[in-house]
């Protein structure tokens, strides 16, 4: 598969040749790919998600193109809240787009162990959006995802951190600021992305019954067709340090 | 509009070459206008070849009146000696002028081709002729082949002064080697060979001919061109910011205006940006680079 250039931009100032590494919240396989593609030794990519497992699996393990590829990828399907992997074993780290998937909650756990995992001197790539500037179409359908998530499970869907944000938090973790870089600007949300935004909107606004669920599925439903796409607001790249 | 240097020719190209089989669609008197038009925008290299119908023969008054202000590029899609020295002579004439700027190996897609034109008996032997009798003044090539066919062409043709190749945000975000014309940008450079882009504003394949029969294409592009004046000026500043010499418009004459819009404005185009548009293409997984090798 192509690696697309996000990837390949947040870790081209990256040594990631001959590293072990975890590739945190897998999703579409794409960190995974620019890993392996830049000669990690192993890439433990680790997702919650079963389709996603299976998807990494096909997209960068399977045979086509990188033969080799196989042996030194693990699709790891477990929580990041706790990473099957031992203390201080990983030398890489990515969350790739992961930290807006994660609630402040667990982002603080998750951050637990990616410190624990990682062994002194590891690197750490934290890819991620800032929030969506005010007035974006895209920022209603955001909204409704997560009023139909906090509806449903009591929590946001989303999380939009600002760089800033992650900067501190990530250095309160024990990582040392090395660098930011801006990946995206603006940020591509085309006609895919919107519809799988508004597909779980409606999904979640139904696993909480009743008028509120069924306004918020059809709201959602709404914005995607008025939204289309739209390109907005900015995706960053930060990297870390442990000493040592 | 900006000017870039042609590689070593002495040229300083308008970052717009002017794609001449736009001249193709229209009646005389249009194709008049269009030139006038391009010329008032500052573009200053015309790109034409004998196979764009009558783009020639339409060019010709105004080419006759404005020689000077126009670098002119023709090519030959003729592989053999006494072919290229054919479609020459042909295309002096139906253009009307006694030089041609640059001329062009036109289309080259095969290995075999290669070896024909460079052999003794090759449409470059008559290329040579033709420029040391003064009918031409630089040696160049086109192909929407393999880029490693247009890397070897630059190893092989030591005389070859500039290359047009496809470039554009599908094909950029590409690894195969298949699509690594970015490579082939890299080594022209070094070679300070001049780097004409087309394919800039492809924007995916048409509909399958059954559901859309060739006669109801809205544009003469055999490609699904963008349209909209914002997606013009993206693509535009994508292959600018490259670092091509020139990007060329395209085919269709309803898109030139936008294009010399768009050409006359550019001022860059940042890294995040190019980015941007790239991603934007990876989704719609457009199937241009496909369509390539047609
Ligand atoms: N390119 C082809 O092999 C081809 C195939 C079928 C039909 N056509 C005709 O071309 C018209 C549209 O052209 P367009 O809009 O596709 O051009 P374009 O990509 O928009 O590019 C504009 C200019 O770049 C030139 N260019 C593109 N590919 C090239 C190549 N292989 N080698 C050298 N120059 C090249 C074009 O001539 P080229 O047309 O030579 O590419 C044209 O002069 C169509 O309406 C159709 O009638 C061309
Ligand atoms: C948006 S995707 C990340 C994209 C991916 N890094 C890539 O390069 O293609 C977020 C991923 O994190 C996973 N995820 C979210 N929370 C998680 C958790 N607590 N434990 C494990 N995986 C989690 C999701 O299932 C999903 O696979």
């Amino acid at each position: 598969m192509d690696v697309p250039r996000t990837v390949a931009t947040a870790l081209e100032d990256q040594p990631v040749a001959g590293t072990r590494c975890l590739e945190a919240g897998a999703g579409a396989g794409n960190a995974t790919a620019g890993l392996l593609a830049n000669g990690a030794a192993r890439v433990y990519a680790v997702t919650d998600d079963r389709d996603h497992a299976r998807t990494t699996r096909r997209r960068v393990g399977g045979g086509n193109g990188g033969g080799d590829d196989g042996d030194r990828l693990a699709v790891l399907e477990a929580d990041l809240r706790a990473v099957p992997l031992p203390d201080e074993s990983v030398e890489f780290v990515t969350a790739h787009g992961l930290c807006n998937v994660l609630d402040p909650a667990s982002l603080s756990a998750v951050a637990e162990e990616l410190s624990r995992v990682a062994a002194p001197g590891a690197r750490l790539v934290v890819d991620d959006y800032d929030p969506v500037p005010d007035g974006a179409a895209i920022g209603e359908l955001f909204a409704v995802e997560n009023a139909a998530s906090e509806l449903a499970r009591g929590r946001p869907a989303l999380t939009f951190y600002p760089s800033s944000f992650l900067r501190r938090f990530f250095a309160g973790h024990g990582w040392e600021f090395e660098r930011e870089r801006t990946l995206l600007e603006p940020v591509p949300w085309t006609e895919s992305h919107v519809a799988a935004h508004a597909d779980l909107a409606a999904e979640t606004a139904a696993e909480h019954p009743g008028e509120a669920g069924d306004a918020l599925a059809a709201t959602a439903r709404r914005l995607e067709g008025e939204i289309g796409s739209e390109s907005v607001g900015r995706m960053y790249s930060l990297a870390f340090r442990l000493p040592g | 509009m900006e000017t870039r240097p042609l590689g070593g020719t002495g040229h300083d190209s308008s970052v717009m070459t002017f794609g001449a089989i736009a001249l193709n669609w229209l009646e005389q008197e249009g194709a008049n206008q269009l030139v006038e038009h391009v010329l008032d925008y500052g573009v200053n290299h015309f790109d034409v070849a004998p196979t764009y119908g009558d783009a020639e023969l339409k060019l010709g008054p105004k080419l006759r009146q404005h020689r000077e202000e126009i670098f002119l590029g023709c090519k030959t899609q003729e592989r053999t000696y006494e072919g290229a020295w054919r479609k020459l002579d042909r295309s002096l004439n139906r253009l009307g002028v006694d030089t041609i700027d640059l001329y062009q190996v036109h289309g080259l897609e095969y290995d075999e081709e290669l070896d024909a034109i460079t052999g003794d008996d090759g449409a470059l032997a008559a290329f040579r002729e033709a420029k040391e009798q003064g009918l031409i003044d630089h040696i160049g090539l086109t192909s929407h082949g393999q880029p490693d066919l247009i890397l070897d062409a630059l190893e092989r043709i030591d005389d070859l002064e500039s290359v047009m190749f496809p470039l554009n945000p599908v094909v950029a975000g590409k690894d195969d080697d298949e699509y690594d014309y970015e490579a082939v940008l890299a080594r022209a450079d070094e070679r300070d060979v001049g780097t004409l882009g087309i394919k800039a504003f492809a924007g995916g394949s048409w509909p399958p001919t059954d559901e859309l029969p060739e006669a109801d294409r809205p544009f003469a592009n055999w490609y699904r061109p963008v349209t909209a004046p914002d997606e013009i000026r993206e693509r535009f500043d994508f292959a600018a910011a490259q670092g091509l010499t020139s990007v060329v418009s395209a085919g269709d004459p309803k898109l030139v205006t936008m294009i010399l819009e768009a050409a006359a404005d550019y001022d860059g185009m940042d890294e995040a940006a190019q980015r941007s548009l790239m991603e934007r293409v990876r989704h719609d997984d457009s199937p241009v680079p496909e369509q390539l090798h047609h």
